[in-house]
């Protein structure tokens, strides 16, 4: 491994003090990673780079990085969406399901549902 | 890294010894006094930046250069300015570690206190063969004397051998081992640990859930970890892993055990990070002499941004930096002392070209500063805290004891770092502390307070 990768690596970041092709960079790796069933990063996506999108003053590479945390956002919305109404039936549901609730389910309280 | 299996089907281990006793590191000051000029980098704490003095000028330059006084008035003025910004640094990283300490402390102790899980005997380590059940005061003793001397091997085994590893560069092997340990822990640990905390909230979950929450959690905790992340995130997960490692510790380790095994890892830490030839020494050394920064995963960093003080206060200062930071070199510190600040501020206002010093401040850059703690520290501070809560009689009484004998540990040996400057073991004062009051306020303050509440006699 070399220096700068060692450094790199792992390196807590301050968003100032990274140049904007790199911020480009990560911003665009948040996304794309998060298509692999991950909203979390889709959130983290958002949250670090709401500011550099909207509110910093405007340089060339802000457009793209607005749009990342975007359709980020609109991502993240839909996995919101998808994620409680699955939790909502579920929770309601379980015990009606008999069999296929208890092969679901990965802890069953005790006591009467 | 092993997974061992032993009696019960809960008991799962990993060595995360190479997490043990790293220690709060600070680079030496880089003090370069030229004529006239100044070099406030007195209490510098990150070691593993590359630092060019080359351009480091401060902006006490501009006061310096315009003020009458002669010269060794200016030499007196920097020593004290050192000193003051030294204990005003050793007061910052205080604070911005007594936040993480605490943080941890606090999610190891609810979860003893609402999860019974955590304080069920569920079988031991294999680190620890020597069960504690024996019959006799003296056989139990000898019993957790020997556990602790097997575990401290271990520990030591792995502490060379990962140090040799690094001394001849088998990176990739020591960044394996880390990814697999923190795949463990975020995985594993956290599977086990959210199914104990919904059972005993009496929750359903299922298993699509589960698995999803989980997956989100491991793999954006590995990404802020071994990767890149923001700061607080990352801070974030550490704290959480260095809190499951702690549940694991006081589930698996038995009760005598853990009280002698804490007391002989901070005199190892002691040995190890002080003595010419300790193992950590010799981590922190080469480290500094390759200028890298020690492995992420092991050390909890609280980074500050500082920015050059040549303006009042933060944001102007922030706006100036920003615009000059492409072509920056060193670190430099915001001075709060008014007196110097107003010289600035009267520099700030003359226009830029004509003033050289200015130039020179085009070429600084914020630099990061900050305390980097070891995460075995996190861990075995945490579990003395957590075993207080666990085992003992007095309930929340000794459990703060032991949390304020903790800071104020913390304290000191930060304290301490700030008038050595060098990579400083974290446990011992701490965990010195944290026993003596565990055992004093369990044994003595407790039957005190107990007796005064039973005769209605309040002091």
């Amino acid at each position: 491994m070399t220096e700068p990768a060692a450094r790199a690596a792992g390196a807590a970041m301050n968003l100032e003090r990274v140049p904007n092709e790199e911020k480009l960079n990560l911003c665009r790796k948040y996304y794309l990673g998060g298509f692999a069933l991950l909203p979390f990063l889709w959130l983290v996506n958002v949250l670090w780079f709401c500011r550099e999108a909207f509110l910093a003053p405007a340089y060339t590479e802000q457009p793209q990085i607005k749009s990342y945390v975007q359709r980020s956002a609109v991502g993240l919305l839909f996995w919101v969406v998808v994620l409680t109404t699955w939790v909502t039936i579920f929770q309601t549901h379980r015990a009606r399901w008999g069999e296929l609730g208890d092969y679901l389910s990965f802890t069953i309280p005790l006591g009467i549902p | 890294m092993m997974i061992t299996f032993m009696n019960s089907s809960d008991s799962e281990e990993e060595a995360c010894n190479e997490r043990t006793s790293l220690i709060s590191v600070e680079s030496p000051p880089a003090a370069s006094y030229q004529d006239g000029l100044q070099a406030p980098e007195a209490a510098e704490t990150q070691t593993y930046r590359k630092r060019h003095t080359g351009g480091s000028c401060s902006p006490s330059d501009a006061d310096s250069g315009n003020s009458d006084s002669g010269l060794p008035v200016r030499d007196i003025a920097v020593d004290n300015k050192e000193e003051e910004l030294t204990l005003k640094y050793g007061a910052k990283h205080v604070i911005m570690l007594f936040v993480p300490v605490t943080l941890c402390m606090i999610v190891v102790v609810a979860t003893i206190k609402s999860v019974r899980f955590y304080t069920e005997k569920n079988g031991q380590l294999i680190y620890t063969p020597f069960s504690e059940d024996t019959p006799s005061v003296g056989q139990r003793l000898l019993n957790s004397v020997l556990n602790t001397i097997i575990m401290i091997s271990v520990i030591i085994v792995m502490t060379v051998f990962l140090v040799v590893l690094y001394k001849y560069r088998c990176y990739k092997f020591i960044h394996g081992w880390l990814i697999l340990s923190s795949l463990m822990l975020l995985f594993l640990f956290t599977y086990i640990y959210l199914g104990e905390v919904l059972k005993t909230y009496n929750v359903a979950m299922d298993y699509l859930t589960l698995f999803f929450v989980i997956w989100n959690f491991g793999a954006v905790g590995m990404i802020c970890i071994h990767w890149k992340g923001p700061l607080h995130l990352q801070q974030a997960y550490l704290i959480m892993i260095s809190a499951l490692m702690a549940l694991v510790f006081i589930k698996y380790l038995p009760e005598w055990s853990a009280w002698v095994i804490l007391g002989a890892i901070s005199i190892y830490d002691l040995i190890a990070v002080l003595c010419p030839r300790g193992p950590l020494r010799m981590l922190v050394e080469t480290a500094q002499e390759r200028n890298e920064p020690i492995f992420p995963a092991l050390i909890y960093s609280s980074a500050m941004v500082w920015t050059v003080g040549m303006a009042k206060q933060d944001a102007a200062s922030r706006g100036l930096t920003q615009q000059t930071w492409d072509s920056a070199e060193d670190v430099r510190d915001i001075h709060d002392n008014p007196a110097y600040v107003e010289s600035e501020i009267s520099e700030a206002r003359s226009p830029a070209p004509t003033h050289p010093t200015t130039s020179l401040l085009e070429e600084l850059e914020e630099e990061e500063r900050g305390v980097k703690l070891g995460l075995g520290d996190f861990i075995f501070y945490s579990v003395l805290v957590g075993k207080a809560a666990a085992t003992a009689s007095g309930d929340w009484n000794t459990t703060l004891a032991c949390f304020v004998a903790i800071l104020i540990g913390l304290c000191l040996t930060l304290l301490l770092l700030a008038v050595f400057k060098k990579a400083l073991p974290a446990l011992p004062i701490s965990i010195t502390f944290g026993l003596v009051f565990y055992f004093s306020t369990d044994n003595l303050v407790r039957p005190f307070m107990d007796t005064l509440a039973s005769h209605q006699l309040y002091i």
